[in-house]
């Protein structure tokens, strides 16, 4: 981002354009190209006649006549608000005892609560239903021994459960965070006059931290709300976006219904976005105030320690059982309708690091650079919206917030019908099958997650801080090398987390644009495995691979966080 | 960023090499099966390099549609035929003269290449009941030898299958069997069989791997899922119902193929008894289409070409199929997939009623019963309809001829059949209940 | 004083002493506070004056329940409050940054405390109301926090640690947010409000002049040590250390020995003191006791101007003499001479008060 500042600030073209507005065009066109054109040029089909290619809104009107769409929209808000309960209990105590008391293991804890956010397509869903199916481990054993099988992943109950325990780290991450920034007075001022425990945290607690809980809340509501690819393994069908799926994908079907569908996911979910906003706004209290006393970490007594260690045990087994079962997947021979895999190997290991290397070389590639780009990008829109009075500034904010909630086969698709024309140079052959574009397609739906990160840390930043820089002679570019980056360097470096984690995982978009074998990413070639019964193992393998891979580069950067934060003081400083 | 700079560098240099003779196929067969033709083609002919793209059958057409106006890709690979009749009609496959011998025309009753020439059979599959032996054991359920089998209420529960709209295999045996007994019979079938599923997957494989872990006991797969199953080692068995599709996987050239010559080598190859062979590899166990080729296989594998390969056979009209294509995918949806809960929830009241009077004698309550099957069995639209131009144009992509009036569109047509569909559900479970309680 | 109406005096249950007895506290290694005994009576307005990093915060937040467990006893009236939690303890604290929380209306902060006592919510609006009207803020009942002033902030933060009726009130550095003119101001409500309450008061501050002006008695800490206790003027006229000499007001402290029944400095200057205590080696001296003269002659401290700093009503002077560099204040007004930097000086010291120190 300070890259594309100092360029400008040399660019004389437009000499009267400061740094901040020519970065702000460049993210603009960027935007423009690779998220509204291409995905406007899916969703338009929802307007025209499907027989004269006229402009109509008469397939909006089917839609809202349709008993079955009309029923899916009320599953999918369902599944959603459902999700969003039940990730809410699953993270609500992880983050509230891992950022509130001196507990042990809270790395751990915080890098382990991260893992289910990279699940590879298929695997996980694989995994749930060996260990929760109707004939999983489970319920198995429940039969054996008791006579009863519990529904955990019949119909909407498998996508709320499936849904809630990939998506819960989005509000532990965003709650973490915002309970990380109550500053203890707020607390100990709520215990001087009495309150205390559960009182305390319904009461004082929950609502400063409200702004960090909605924010992730909103992010599982979307996601939630645009995802196809659980409920398809589900084989749930009535809900949206697998109604929009079916109907975009179908074989020679010329169904309009699809692309209204999609245009009303993306409407909805920036409304959902939107409404939050609307909601959270004047309600964003940055509590560390002058004079606070930092951060307050509590310790527990024995008795507390030992039921706070229970509740993170038994939630952190819950949300690691899909990862658990892909573990008994890629070592097991055969798992088919018994608790346990017959027996173990490590023939799908074998076979995966034979065949499948260059799938992990390119995942590295694609998911690290996109991530890079998305940091780049975020810190450069977050600094134009926070810092700048440039007119439509909010715009590049909801554009590429808007990635959120355009499903990845539009978008896919958006791009083959745009780029393909398209020829490089070089011999590069047609944009829409170079591998440059997945790239680009990963780093415009992984935007929103390292803008809002971005946005995040510059909001906490004083202003104060780059005022003193300007004054001692910083420019304006040099201001943000060197004082700001730097500052914002801890919430720079979740965001390249959250994104490269879930671009590594990543297969809706990419499906659709990868054009040769040798430039697949990862998640296509478990994909690939995961379509024979022989490649079920090696499939689990690949993704325990790339499990691994990722989780290690997560826990890493919590580790720099942390160094990061003892470094500049925000530890806990006590009088 | 110095890293990544290389990291471009090199990928330049390897795309630019890699284009030298190389063969770029588009396929939805898993790499289990690409994988064996790749080494082997790749050994006879060592000038050719073969560039497999894997995508389902859906996404590769949509593929192949955008792309075309600068086209990329030499082959098509894929099972099922309705794929290829897409792209044919859309002046996307290019009629290449391949030389094949002792190949026949036809393989079952159907034509095992496409008559105008634009893509060749190159492997058979057969229909067929996949049923784990684990699960059969567990619940001490008989082993369903037919179709009809699995309309019986034990079933009730144990079966799956995909979701004829999803995957253009699941279609023909819908279709099969609509064919072989008769538009209203062929679904009432349809519908009781469904009433005992658990789930309609929206992924072909998804059946399989359903029976394979254990959550469904019986699958009605194409016979490659199963026979590969079973030859990983998963307790699973497959058999064949009398009345089969017997359907043939193809390969096809794509028009304006920028390596049409190696194009045509790799489908020559495949063709070859040499290629045939590879067919015979445990992981892929599809059905050759050259009779010759099943000298070398090994024992019990199944020979379509055989007399006593599923007797009861159908004569397969390719017409009529082509012609009301997606309105059957659309019908299967609206009737089955979509409403499955209800369409379960009254086939269960129906098998509760008849379990209660199977000896009883009440003769309202068979009336009753009797009236609810009727109900269940009923169809928004009659076969002529089906057959209908202006009705299935509704679902077609483009029409040809611009006078064909159309009765409307598609959502229109589908709420209709939606609210007739749930409507006699409804009923009918209230019907069956109101029996039961006699 | 000012006496208290009933309606005023019936916020207050029971005010209560405090006692601390040999109190120590380490956070991990670092000591922090080490053996603290002090008594404060009810009623007393008291102050905790110390640099920061001299213990007064940690002692102040130890009283409430804040921060880890020390050893030692705190007693509340008869009661060890060591080992209750902070809710359980009775103690109202005003927090530095007020800790108003952002989510609440003025009414709603001010309430919270009854309410986390299950008062019978119409019991709970009458008090709320006396409370805000003690500090003069009813008008202001629905404003949000982020809606009103600093001064107004801390009012609010007072209003809602006053309507539990707490037994004792901690007031942590509660004037430092505010601007000079307001602090003052803040700091004559502070007071009359105390004495109208009557409630046992302790005052947190790095500033001797909001301790002098407000407590009855105070304690000097340093170094997690209380360095001496007793009423401002006492321990201004009186310091018991040069460290509580230097912090209270400027002083010039000299080195030297007790002679003759006078202080003789390092350089051999005689400074007649009445009945100088034995041993006493350092002297402590006031720069407003200290004039410039043009005099020489016995007890004439020579020296040369070094720096002059203008402070309003006096002129203060750093002069560089044999005993090191001396600070003098000297009225500002039409009759008094003033000095350039450089020019050369004598010093007539009147240290018929100066206290001494071993």
């Amino acid at each position: 981002m300070s890259a594309t500042s100092t360029q400008s600030s040399r660019f004389t073209l437009f000499p009267r354009l400061s740094g901040a507005a020519v970065a702000g065009i460049l993210i603009a066109i960027l935007l423009m190209a690779f998220l509204v054109l291409p995905v406007a040029q899916v969703i338009y089909v929802a307007f025209l006649d499907a027989r004269t290619g006229a402009l109509t809104l008469q397939n909006f009107e089917d839609f809202f006549n349709t008993t079955l769409f009309q029923q899916s929209f009320v599953n999918s808000f369902y599944v959603s608000a459902m999700s969003v309960v039940v990730a809410t209990i699953i993270a609500l105590p992880l983050a509230y005892i891992t950022t509130r008391f001196n507990f042990a293991g809270t790395a751990i804890i915080q890098s382990l609560g991260f893992i289910p956010l990279i699940m590879p397509p298929f695997v996980g869903a694989v995994a749930m239903s060996l260990l929760f199916g109707r004939n999983g481990t489970v319920n198995l054993l429940l039969n054996d021994y008791f006579g009863f099988r519990i529904p955990f992943m019949e119909g909407l109950n498998g996508v709320i459960l499936v849904q809630s325990i990939h998506y819960f780290p989005f509000i532990l991450i965003n709650l973490s965070a915002a309970l990380r920034n109550i500053d203890r007075s707020m607390e100990e001022s709520a215990q001087n006059l009495g309150a205390s425990g559960l009182r305390l945290f319904r009461r004082i607690v929950f609502p400063l931290a409200m702004p960090g809980y909605l924010a992730g809340a909103a992010l599982v509501f979307i996601k939630v709300f645009d995802d196809l690819g659980t409920p398809l393994l589900l084989n749930v069908n009535t809900m949206l976006a697998p109604q929009a799926y079916l109907r975009i994908t179908g074989v020679g079907i010329n169904d309009p219904m699809g692309y209204v569908i999609s245009f009303i996911l993306v409407a909805f979910s920036v409304f959902s976005l939107w409404a939050s906003f609307l909601f959270m706004r004047g309600k964003d209290y940055a509590t560390t105030q002058k004079g606070g006393g930092g951060l307050s970490k509590r310790e527990l007594s024995t008795k507390e320690k030992i039921l706070a260690y229970g509740v993170i045990l038994l939630i952190l087994a819950l949300v690691l059982s899909p990862h658990f079962g892909l573990v008994l997947l890629a070592f097991g021979t055969i798992w088919s309708f018994s608790p346990l895999p017959d027996g173990f190997t490590l023939q799908h290991f074998h076979t995966v690091f034979t065949e499948s290397a260059q799938y992990i070389y390119n995942t590295l590639l694609y998911a690290g650079t996109a991530a890079i780009l998305d940091v780049v990008v975020g810190t450069a829109i977050a600094y134009i919206v926070i810092r700048t009075g440039l007119p439509g500034r909010k715009w590049l904010d909801y554009m590429a917030t808007a990635a959120l909630a355009v499903p990845g086969v539009v978008l896919g698709i958006g791009y083959l019908r745009m780029f393909h024309g398209i020829q490089l140079p070089f011999g590069l052959g047609p944009m829409a099958s170079w591998w440059g574009i997945i790239i680009i397609a990963l780093m415009i739906r992984r935007l929103p997650y390292a803008l809002r990160s971005c946005m995040a840390a510059l909001q906490q930043l004083s202003l104060a801080l780059e005022e003193a820089a300007e004054n001692l002679g910083a420019s304006k570019s040099r201001t943000i090398r060197r004082v700001v980056v730097p500052l914002m360097a801890g919430g720079i470096l979740a965001g390249f987390v959250t994104s490269f984690a879930t671009a590594a995982v990543e297969l809706s978009a990419t499906i659709m644009l990868v054009s040769r074998a040798s430039e697949a990413p990862l998640a296509y070639g478990i994909y690939l495995y995961m379509q024979s019964p022989a490649g079920r193992g090696a499939g689990a393998a690949l993704g325990i691979l790339a499990v691994v891979i990722v989780a290690l580069g997560t826990y890493l950067s919590h580790r720099i966080i942390e160094r990061d934060r003892l470094r500049t003081g925000r530890g806990e400083a006590e009088q | 960023m110095k890293k990544l700079l290389l990291g471009t560098a090199l990928g330049l240099l390897a795309v630019s090499t890699a284009s030298a003779d190389t063969i770029t196929v588009v396929t939805s067969f898993p790499q289990d099966l690409t994988g064996p033709f790749k080494a082997a083609f790749e050994e006879a002919h060592p000038d050719h390099e073969l560039e497999v793209v894997n995508r389902n059958t859906n996404a590769s057409v949509a593929f192949l549609q955008e792309t075309r106006d600068s086209n990329t890709t030499d082959i098509f690979w894929a099972s099922a035929p309705d794929a290829f009749e897409v792209l044919k009609s859309e002046n996307l496959l290019a009629k290449v003269d391949i030389q094949a011998e002792g190949i026949p025309d036809e393989i079952g009753s159907y034509p095992i290449n496409d008559p105008d020439g634009f893509y060749y059979g190159f492997a058979a599959s057969g229909y067929g009941i996949m049923y784990n032996t684990r699960y059969v054991e567990a619940n001490e359920l008989p082993v369903a030898q037919e179709w009809e089998d699995l309309m019986s209420a034990e079933y009730n529960g144990h079966v799956a299958m995909s979701a004829p709209s999803r995957s253009g295999t699941t279609h023909l045996t819908v279709e099969t069997l609509l064919q072989g007994d008769g538009w209203e019979e062929g679904w009432a079938k349809w519908k009781w069989i469904a009433g005992n599923m658990n789930t309609v997957t929206e992924r072909s494989f998804g059946v399989p791997d359903a029976v394979n872990s254990g959550s469904a006991g019986y699958g009605i797969v194409i016979d490659f899922f199963g026979l590969a199953s079973k030859a990983t080692g998963f307790p699973v068995e497959l058999v064949y119902p009398s009345v089969t599709a017997i359907v043939p996987a193809n390969i096809g050239v794509i028009e304006n193929a920028p390596n049409e010559e190696g194009a045509k080598t790799f489908v020559e190859f495949v063709l070859s008894p040499e290629g045939q062979e590879v067919l015979l590899n445990p992981s892929i166990m599809r059905l050759p289409v050259n009779p010759e080729a099943y000298a070398n296989a090994p024992e019990g594998f199944p020979n379509p070409f055989d007399e006593d390969f599923a007797p009861g056979a159908i004569a397969f009209d390719v017409d009529k199929s082509g012609a009301r294509y997606n309105l059957v995918n659309s019908l299967f949806d609206v009737m089955i997939t979509y409403r499955l809960d209800d369409l379960r929830a009254a086939v269960s009241a129906v098998q509760e009623a008849e379990a209660a009077h199977a000896d009883s004698g009440n003769e309202e309550a068979q009336a009753l019963i009797a009236e609810a099957r009727t109900l269940i069995e009923a169809l928004p639209i009659t076969e002529e309809e089906s057959l209908d131009p202006s009705f299935t144009g509704v679902f077609q992509v483009a029409r040809k001829t611009e006078d064909t009036e159309v009765v409307g569109r598609q959502a229109e047509v589908e709420q209709e059949w939606d609210s007739f569909t749930v409507d006699n559900y409804r009923k009918a479970r209230e019907l069956a209940e109101q029996a039961a309680a006699l | 004083m000012v006496g208290a109406s009933n309606k005023e005096k019936s916020m207050i249950r029971e005010t209560a002493g405090i006692r601390i007895e040999n109190l120590h506290l380490s956070f991990g290694t670092t000591k922090v506070l080490a053996g603290i005994d002090m008594e404060i009576k009810p009623g007393e307005f008291f102050a905790f004056l110390g640099p920061s990093g001299s213990g007064k915060s940690t002692l102040l937040r130890a009283i409430a329940g804040f921060g880890p467990r020390p050893k030692g006893r705190i007693l509340i009236g008869d009661r060890d409050v060591v080992d209750l939690p902070p809710w359980k303890r009775n103690v109202g604290m005003v927090f530095q940054s007020y800790a108003l929380w952002p989510h609440m209306s003025v009414r709603a902060n001010v309430a919270f405390g009854l309410e986390e006592r299950r008062m019978p919510r119409r019991e709970i609006g009458p008090k709320v109301e006396a409370a805000l009207e003690l500090v003069g803020l009813l008008d202001l009942a629905e404003r949000m926090p982020s809606q009103l002033s600093g001064g107004q902030q801390q009012r609010v933060a007072l209003a809602r640690t006053i309507a539990i009726e707490p037994q004792v009130l901690l007031l942590d550095e509660p004037l430092s947010n505010l601007d000079a003119s307001l602090r003052v101001q803040m700091r004559r409500e502070l007071l009359a409000l105390q004495r109208k309450l009557q409630l046992t008061t302790i005052f947190v501050t790095h500033d001797q002049e909001e301790a002098n002006t407000t407590s009855d008695r105070m304690a000097v800490l340093d170094g997690g040590v209380i360095q001496q206790i007793g009423t401002p003027q006492h321990l201004y006229d009186h310091p018991a250390n040069g460290f509580v000499a230097g912090f209270l007001g400027t002083a010039n402290i000299i080195e030297g020995r007790v002679q003759d029944g006078a202080f003789v400095t390092k350089s051999g200057h005689r400074l007649p003191v009445p009945a100088p205590p034995q041993g006493a080696d350092r002297i402590v001296l006031r720069p407003q006791n200290i004039a410039l003269t043009e005099e020489r002659g016995e007890g004439i401290l020579p020296g040369r101007i070094r720096h002059r700093e203008f402070l309003g009503s006096q002129i203060r002077y750093l002069i560089e003499t044999a005993d090191g560099t001396i600070i003098v204040d000297t009225q500002h007004g039409p009759d008094t001479h003033d000095h350039a930097a450089g020019s050369e000086v004598a010093l007539r010291i009147d240290c018929r008060n100066a206290p001494l120190l071993t």
